[in-house]
């Protein structure tokens, strides 16, 4: 009789630790959104190495009872640490600096201008957020979105409204896989035929000096005069300065294969956490997720036609076509901008010429989030 | 206006940091104009760094890419095409091996022609060229 006691007391001890006990519809949903992602991010490939973890992410946090941000110290809470202290976003930019070639925008630096216009889409979304009945701080963080900078949206909505960063998160990524999609209607519609043939001279060469001395410079000038971006400008061309200094090949490896995939595991799994049920199933994540897309495309819009004015005040020697890029999106917007100029015309490659707003979209974003960090915090 | 510009200066030398207007028209106004006020100056530096530059080159007149003359080649049929005799800068060798890669990815039909690009010296030309190849 007592073993029978203790086994329905263990039993019950058991089912009462279980997640069973205390799962809600909520978490069954979100586990349910949780599994649609990892199809978009496994089987459709959209953007697959953030989505991924940022999926599986948001299954983990829907189990009730596992205490991964109880008071005691877990993995999860650790990694939860990393987004909350802003250090996986920095680490992030500096692989993506060690990546990133910034000779298409020395070569070319008037392509600054397309990646500042189409910040444009950032403050359109921020009026929308505003006009739906965000605060300005949830507002600011919605319309980061547009910059399609993820570490950035991230690094932004950490700061300013860290309640929405899972559905902030999860809308950057996804418009950012679905730039391929969102970004050709607007391009064609608002270029001429005769604009997208345009052929461009090739770029001039860049030298070395050039090269390693443009991240110290920019780093230096960006964090003098917005310092709440510093640690992102600057591990940005730091990661930069490894791979263009031609003497730190071990650290610019590292930091191009090693360091950020491991960052971008725990980036995408930390993320996703954040999307437990009570913080995600409310109306303003399809608010958030209807503003990125009016963001996007804002941004796209406000590249193309700052394109067009610098088309015609060169005489035709910009495409316009190559504004589109100004959205960060590296280097699926410059793909983009390609792709449509050799549809239109075809051998019109536009790639290197895109590369320009690309890389200074990026800039662009992280300016425009330090901009309003300084205004807002 | 004069807000605005007023607002936009306190930002730039952070001289007031609580939020400073909730108006969302000027926080576009402002934000936009600091992102090109920066993205400006760093055009100019970037200016400014190719002038100091030790190690350029004297710019010259930049020489007209051309193209190799198209050569003319028949081949027959894939997969086993015989090489013809072909022109000066394409060699049987190369013709039969381009026959063989289109053969291998299931197209049938002949070769009537090889251009050869001329892409030295511009790496993104390549890069765009490869991407076109991949999305095919």
């Amino acid at each position: 009789m007592e073993a029978l006691n203790a086994f329905s007391v263990s039993l019950q001890a058991v089912w009462n630790d279980s997640g069973f006990s205390a799962f809600t519809v909520g978490n069954g949903i979100m586990i349910l959104v949780g599994l649609i992602l990892l199809y978009m991010a496994f089987v459709k490939e959209f953007e697959p190495l953030l989505l991924g973890p940022i999926a599986f992410g948001c299954i983990l946090a829907n189990f009730p009872n596992t205490g991964f941000f109880g008071e005691e110290m877990n993995v999860m809470k650790a990694i939860n640490y990393g987004i909350t202290y802003e250090i996986f976003p920095p680490l992030i930019f500096l692989g993506i600096g060690a990546m990133t070639d910034f000779s298409p925008l020395l070569a070319r630096p008037s392509t600054l201008l397309l990646g500042a216009a189409a910040q444009i889409g950032v403050f359109v979304a921020l009026g929308g957020a505003m006009l739906v009945g965000f605060n300005v701080h949830e507002a600011a963080a919605i319309g980061i979105i547009g910059g399609a900078d993820g570490p950035t949206s991230i690094y932004l909505s950490t700061k300013l409204a860290p309640h929405l960063l899972g559905a902030i998160a999860v809308a950057a990524y996804s418009y950012m896989s679905l730039v391929p999609m969102i970004q050709p209607p607007i391009m064609k519609l608002m270029t001429t035929q005769a604009e997208r043939e345009i052929v461009m001279k090739d770029l001039r060469q860049v030298t070395k000096f050039e090269l390693i001395v443009f991240p110290i410079v920019a780093t230096i000038f960006i964090s003098l005069l917005l310092p709440p971006i510093a640690a992102l400008l600057g591990c940005l061309m730091l990661g930069n300065l490894f791979r263009e200094s031609g003497v730190t090949d071990r650290l610019s490896d590292t930091a191009q294969n090693a360091l950020i995939n491991i960052v971008t595991i725990f980036l995408g799994t930390g993320t996703g956490m954040t999307m437990n049920a009570e913080s995600f199933l409310r109306t303003d994540t399809l608010l958030i997720i209807g503003l990125g897309l009016v963001a996007f495309m804002g941004g796209t819009a406000g590249g193309l036609i700052f394109g067009k004015i610098m088309c015609k005040m060169t005489g035709g020697a910009i495409n316009p076509l190559i504004g589109s890029a100004g959205v960060s999106a590296v280097p699926m917007a410059a793909r983009v901008s390609q792709l449509v100029g050799m549809k239109s015309k075809p051998g019109n490659y536009l790639l290197m010429h895109a590369m320009g707003p690309n890389v200074a979209g990026v800039i662009g974003t992280a300016v425009a989030a330090g901009t309003m960090l300084a205004m807002l915090k | 206006m004069r807000k605005a510009l007023q607002i936009t200066f306190e930002v730039i030398f952070f001289m007031e940091h609580s939020p400073v207007t909730t108006n969302p028209l000027i926080i576009m106004m402002i934000n936009m104009t600091v992102v090109f006020i920066v993205l400006v100056s760093l055009m100019f530096l970037i200016k400014l760094i190719h002038m100091v530059d030790p190690t350029k080159k004297p710019e010259v007149p930049e020489p007209v890419e051309e193209e190799e003359p198209l050569v003319a080649v028949k081949s027959e049929s894939a997969p086993a095409p015989a090489p013809e005799p072909v022109e000066q800068g394409v060699s049987p060798e190369i013709i039969a091996a381009i026959s063989a890669a289109i053969s291998a990815y299931g197209f049938s039909g002949q070769v009537r022609a090889v251009r050869i690009l001329n892409h030295e010296g511009t790496p993104w030309r390549a890069s765009a060229k490869f991407n076109n190849l991949q999305r095919k």
